[in-house]
Parts: structure tokens; C-alpha cells; sequence
């Protein structure tokens, strides 16, 4: 079998925060944020791994390190079998063609002052010398992928609707022909209708350019249109990994079951009742001894709160790995119990 | 039926800027009866902000211009205030919740003096020493659960006009009652969120500041508008849980404004959609989601992903929401819809009126087909 086209092994990534003079003068340890904290996966050809989870869950962090825009505390990465991990200078710059980045704010990331041709043909110019009637025809081919024009070729950014940045943030990141698109929060800033398009153009994209995809979102509805897998991150570690099907429909790490409940339902004869999950996701700068998850967890026990669990399979279920001690006891439980008044009964000794 | 909170007839607003006018709402007309929850969803662009922000008057003018119509608020035209009036208008009548908290909560005044703030004024209003609109003490009542523990109403005659400035005796009787507020909307620890900045908590706090300022005031109706949508789904169940529990606690009516249909789905008892700046549909939430009488609504219902639905791609609209300087002759979605005929591109376009085929009499579509809805396939 052939390598996996992106592996991860034990990816940490730690942010030093500020600290003050007198502790640095006095060399002591200055604290850091545990974004990601040992993250294990691989990505492989032509599939999409959807990642999922709350805003501080260091799933950017993630996407970022996989695409070499931050530098990982510890842990390697390799692409299509090559070590990427000390790539520098040259030998970087000529791999990023691989892998392209569609960020989460199509505003933010898209240079008011540069026309659709400049920003759509940046990496292009980065990666090979064209004229400027050169890059104008290559991007002028690129446009129809993405549903835009090719006669916007000298609009401005701002010239578009959000759904119209979107696709030329998208425009952009296809301009290189990548094997891998990370793509931050795709559908986030649209509205219901656009991004119903959008995911719809992402699909059909795959399988005409053979593409891999990390869809980054907190949208679970929507990741189960586009993801062949579903890795659900808490706090910096993986909760639980497997393919979407199994994750989305029979989730078994309490988190999980959590963001299923949390999601409202367009249909009004489904109201829920109460939401059981209480406080919030917390800062990454001291992470709890035992499982990240245990001080919100409706099935927590001793064990949870001093040791940390391990990714694992549980018998029955080979292809899903979940990181929760008490996985064969609360897999059966559906998500729609999080949501009620009565006691959660798990069975079990 | 009881009389309308909130009557707005037709109502049409402009934005008049260089580039030309947009047509942001055009001809709407709607009730909000006491205690219930209407829900207004649309699309980027379809006005409902605009909406929101037209009823209590906090549309800037110039740009924005009221075309026609008339704003029924107690039976009050809001739209006749003379300005100096508004501040009596806000707060007290009409509480508002925003998308933002950060933008809404002062960034230099601690929790305390905000949420004290709202207090004070609504106080001064009830005890007559200032000037009020409405009397505040109805349609506001606490009767169909526990009451609200209000703390003892020990405040001295003037309170200083600025929060923050009050002497030892005056805060400490608006801190009884702010810590009630703030405990109402099931703030853990209120005690130590007192003395915080708002740059200090999360953003599903900072929401719940924001709503117990809003209740505070006690208003007769509370306009949300995309209360939830900055937040995580897990806060954002939360802070919709604790939405649905006061509702029970303390009555009041809610403007509800999102764009997502899940939410809307499961605060509202009425739901109006709007297109473009248009009525479209309006009826009980029910009836709306499961029997859609409008092309439009119909197929925004079934381009919602569901972590159910398997194969084939997620039935998307086509085309896109029209500018609103360029709204299309007729009915406004005519371009995208799969049941336009030739009468649909003419001037004037369906009025709102009472769906055919549909169960509820207070179902209306701004559709001359909408017994066709249905055999969208």
C-alpha cells in the first residue's frame, strides 16, 4: 500500500504567552498554550478528512502546521512519504505548491488593492516566472472551476458577495494545482443557500482534479456532505477519529454526542428540551490532568479526571478510534440524551 | 384575538447612498401579539437587520430613509416621535439584543456599572421620576412561572446620571438587584463577573450580560437579532436553552432575528421569511417548515445540510439574492423559481394573502402559485 499522502506523528504545538520582565530576569518558566498537544493523523489520496470542533479546539492550529505555516513544537510530518518537517528556504517554497490554504475570512484574506488576475495568479508568480498575458489566460482558465466569470479577471475583491470571495479565496488556492486544500471554515461567513453551492462545488472539484481536502469546520451538518472522515478535536487532542458515517451517526466519545445535540434542527416538531452540556471550552494554558473533556462530561468518573485516555478502537467498532475510558459503556448512548431532564443511564457494571 | 404589541404596516425603507437607492424593505406588514415569538429569517441582504434596527428607531437617517408605512408600538406610530422622546422608547419599551456583545457592552465600564445602568433607568421610570412612555409594569408580568427575585427597592431619590459614580449606599442597593439579574440569566460566580471588564469573559457570557441588561429594563418586547450567531454551537445551545427558560419565567415578546432556520426553528411560534426586502411567507412555525406555501421558502428548507442525509449533492438554489438597488418587476424571487410564469415578472407583484392549501388561517403567501409549492420536487 502506498503512503498515506500527509502523516502526522505526535504534532504539538505551544504558544508562549507574554511574560513579565522580572520572570524573565529571573528565568522562570514562562507559560505557554497548549493549541495542539500530540496529534496523530493522516490524510490520504484523493479522500476529505473533516475536522470538526469549538472555536479554541486548535483545529486552525492544526491546519496550519499541516500546511508549514507555523513551525511544530514537536512531532513530524511527512508528505506523500518525504519528512517535510525542516523543509526551509527554496526546498519549502518549491513544496508549497502541494498544499494550498483557503482561509477563513474571504475578506480578510483577499488584498483590496489587487485585481482578480493578481490575486488569483500570486502563487503562480510565486512558483514560475509568467508574463503578464501569460498569468491573465491561466487565471482566465481557472475561474469557470469555481463558478465564477472569467471575464472578472480585472474586478476588485470587493466587487463580489461573500459567496464571490469565497470561490476566488478557493480560485486562488486552486491557481497551483495542489494535491492537498486545506480549507478553514469554507462555508462559514455564507448563508444557507450559498453554501449549499459551495460545498456542492468543492465535492464536484474533488473528483475532477483528484484533490485531498482537511475541511476545517464547526458545522457539522455541513462536514457530513463533504467528509469521507471526521477526526473531532478537544482542547488540543483528538476525541475521536473515523469515517463520517460512523462518527456523525453513531458517535461514541461523550464531545461528540455533545456538538450533535448542540445543533439545532430545522424542524420545528423536534424542539429540544433542555442542553445539558455546561461551561465552555477552556483556556488552553493549564490543561487538566486526566481527560480534557471530564470537567463538562455528563458520564465522568473518577478515572476520567487523573488519567488521560488513549486514542483506541472498542470491539465492534474497528474503524472508529475514540479517546474516552468509559467508550464501550456510553456507546450506545444516542446524542438526543444529552438534551433531556432524565438521568443518563449508562449500562456497564 | 388579542390586540397587537407591535403593528407595522406598510412599511418600506430606502438606504439612499452614491451608488444609488436600496430597496432594503418594501411594502412589509406585520403583528407581533403579546407573549408570543416571531421569528424572522432571510438570507445576507434580505433587510432583516434593518428591520430590527427601524423599530426602536436606530436606523441612521441620512442614509437610511422611511418611505411609507406606519411602526404601531402599543398602539404608539414610533416613526412620529419627536427624537428627544426615543430614549423613553428604548430600554424600557423596546429591549434589543445584538449579534456582537463585545460591541454592545462598554469596553471602560466594569459588569456592575452595565448592568446597573439598565436598572437605574428602568427604576427611575417606575417610580414616576422621570419621564415614561408606556407604564412598564404590563404585558411584562411573571405570572405563568417562579417570580424573578428582585431585591428590596431601597433606592434613594436621585440616583447619579452616570453609572460608576454612586456612593457606597446607592451601589450596594443596585448590586442586590444586578447580582439577581445576573443570576437569572444563570451567570456562575456573579460575585466576581461584577468587577470584571467585558474584554474579560467569553463571548457566551458577555451574551448573557447582554441579555440580563436587556431584561432588566423590563420591555415589553425584546428584539434579538442573531443573538446566537457569534457563538459555538454548544454555547450557542446553552445560551437558547436559557433563552427558552426565561421565556417561561418572564413573559415578554421577541422579535427573533436569524438567518438560521435550526434556530429559528426552535424559538419561534411564528416565523416570517424574507426575501429581498420582501414578506414572502409568514404563518406558525409549524406549519411553515412542514407545509412551505412559498417557492422560496421551500427550497431554502432543503438546502440545509443534515448529519442524516447521505449521497448526491445538497440540493442547492441557484442563482443568487438580487441586489437590492436592482430588485426584479413582480415578485422578487421570479427569476429563481421553478414555478415563474409570465404574470409573475409583472408590476405589482403577490401581496401577501392566505396560502391555498394551507391548514393554519394565519399561513399567508406572497405566491400565485402556492398551491403548486408542494410539487417542487
Amino acid at each position: 500500500m502506498s503512503p498515506a499522502l500527509v502523516e502526522a506523528h505526535g504534532l504539538v504545538k505551544h504558544f508562549p504567552l507574554g511574560r513579565s520582565l522580572a520572570d524573565a530576569i529571573s528565568r522562570k518558566p514562562g507559560e505557554v498554550i497548549h493549541a495542539v498537544d500530540g496529534v496523530s493523523l493522516e490524510i490520504n489520496d484523493g479522500e476529505t478528512l473533516g475536522l470538526i470542533g469549538e472555536s479554541g479546539s486548535g483545529k486552525t492550529t492544526l491546519g496550519w502546521l499541516l500546511a508549514k505555516l507555523h513551525m511544530p513544537t514537536a512531532g513530524r510530518i511527512r508528505f506523500a512519504g518525504q519528512d517535510i518537517t525542516d523543509l526551509t528556504g527554496r526546498d519549502l517554497l518549491a513544496w508549497r505548491r502541494n498544499v494550498q490554504v483557503v482561509f477563513q475570512d474571504p475578506v480578510g484574506s483577499l488584498d483590496p488593492r489587487l485585481r482578480v488576475w493578481q490575486i488569483v495568479g500570486e502563487p503562480i508568480q510565486a512558483q514560475e516566472h509568467l508574463s503578464r498575458a501569460e498569468l491573465k489566460s491561466r487565471v482566465a482558465e481557472i475561474l469557470p472551476m469555481v463558478g465564477l466569470p472569467g471575464g472578472s479577471l480585472d474586478q476588485y475583491p470587493h466587487e463580489f458577495s461573500g459567496g464571490g470571495r469565497q470561490r476566488l479565496s478557493l480560485a486562488r488556492a486552486l491557481s497551483v494545482r495542489p494535491k492537498l486544500l486545506i480549507l478553514d471554515e469554507p462555508t462559514s461567513a455564507l448563508d444557507v443557500a450559498v453554501q449549499a453551492q459551495v460545498l456542492n462545488n468543492l465535492v464536484a472539484l474533488q473528483q475532477d482534479l483528484q484533490l485531498s481536502y482537511l475541511v476545517i469546520t464547526h458545522n457539522v451538518a455541513a462536514v457530513r456532505y463533504v467528509a469521507d472522515r471526521v477526526a473531532v478535536m478537544y482542547h488540543g487532542l483528538i476525541a475521536e477519529v473515523g469515517p463520517a458515517k460512523e462518527v456523525l451517526e453513531h458517535p461514541i466519545h461523550p464531545y461528540t454526542k455533545a456538538l450533535l445535540a448542540a445543533l439545532p434542527a430545522p424542524d420545528p416538531r423536534r424542539r429540544r428540551a433542555r442542553y445539558r452540556i455546561s461551561g465552555e471550552v477552556p483556556t488552553l494554558v493549564h490543561p487538566p490532568p486526566g481527560c480534557r473533556f471530564a470537567p463538562r462530561c455528563p458520564f465522568v468518573i473518577d478515572r476520567c479526571r487523573s488519567e488521560a485516555p488513549a486514542l483506541r478502537a472498542i470491539p465492534g467498532r474497528p474503524e472508529q478510534l475514540v479517546a474516552c475510558h468509559r467508550a464501550e459503556e456510553v456507546e450506545d448512548v444516542p446524542p438526543e440524551q444529552l438534551l433531556t431532564g432524565i438521568a443518563l443511564a449508562v449500562g456497564g457494571p | 384575538m388579542a390586540e397587537a404589541l407591535l403593528d407595522i404596516r406598510g412599511l418600506s425603507i430606502d438606504y439612499e447612498v452614491g451608488a444609488g437607492v436600496f430597496h432594503a424593505i418594501s411594502d412589509l406588514s406585520l403583528q407581533i401579539t403579546p407573549g408570543r415569538v416571531l421569528g424572522i429569517v432571510g438570507e445576507t441582504g434580505s433587510g432583516k437587520s434593518t428591520l430590527a434596527h427601524a423599530i426602536p428607531r436606530l436606523l441612521q437617517e441620512p442614509p437610511a430613509r422611511v418611505r411609507s408605512g406606519r411602526i404601531l408600538f402599543r398602539g404608539v406610530d414610533v416613526l412620529e416621535l419627536p427624537r428627544w422622546k426615543l430614549p423613553l422608547l428604548r430600554g424600557t419599551g423596546i429591549g434589543m439584543i445584538f449579534q456582537e456583545p463585545i460591541n454592545s457592552l462598554n469596553p471602560a465600564y466594569r459588569i456592575f456599572d452595565q448592568v446597573a445602568e439598565a436598572v437605574a433607568v428602568r427604576k427611575l421610570r417606575d417610580s414616576g421620576q422621570t419621564p415614561t412612555l408606556f407604564q412598564a409594569v404590563e404585558p411584562h408580568d411573571y405570572s405563568r412561572g417562579k417570580p424573578v427575585k428582585t431585591g428590596p427597592a431601597l433606592l434613594h431619590a436621585a440616583i447619579p446620571h452616570l453609572p460608576g459614580i454612586g456612593t457606597g449606599a446607592r451601589r450596594e442597593a443596585l448590586r442586590t438587584e444586578v447580582l439577581d439579574y445576573l443570576k437569572l440569566v444563570r451567570i456562575n460566580d456573579p460575585e466576581t463577573i461584577l468587577d470584571l471588564y467585558p474584554h474579560e469573559l467569553s463571548g457566551g457570557m458577555r451574551q448573557r450580560v447582554m441579555i440580563a441588561i436587556a431584561l432588566s429594563e423590563k420591555p415589553a418586547l425584546l428584539i434579538a437579532d442573531e443573538p446566537t450567531s457569534a457563538l459555538d454551537i454548544t454555547i450557542q445551545a446553552q445560551v437558547l436553552t436559557l433563552m427558552k427558560e426565561l421565556l417561561e419565567e418572564v413573559r415578554t415578546s421577541i422579535l427573533f432575528i436569524s438567518h438560521d432556520l435550526g434556530v429559528i426553528a426552535e424559538m419561534a411560534d411564528d416565523v416570517g421569511v424574507l426575501y429581498a426586502g420582501h414578506l414572502v411567507e409568514f404563518g406558525p412555525v409549524e406549519d411553515v417548515y412542514t407545509n412551505p406555501r412559498h417557492p422560496y421558502t421551500k427550497l431554502l428548507l432543503r438546502s440545509v445540510p443534515n448529519r442524516y442525509k447521505t449521497d448526491g449533492p445538497l440540493p442547492a438554489l441557484t442563482g443568487s439574492v438580487p441586489s437590492l438597488a436592482k430588485i426584479p418587476p413582480g415578485c422578487p424571487f421570479h427569476p429563481r423559481c421553478p414555478l415563474a410564469r409570465e404574470i409573475c415578472s409583472q408590476d405589482p407583484g403577490p401581496v401577501l394573502e392566505r396560502a391555498k392549501g394551507a391548514s393554519a388561517s394565519t399561513h399567508l403567501s406572497a405566491c400565485y402559485f402556492s398551491e403548486e409549492v408542494a410539487t417542487i420536487g
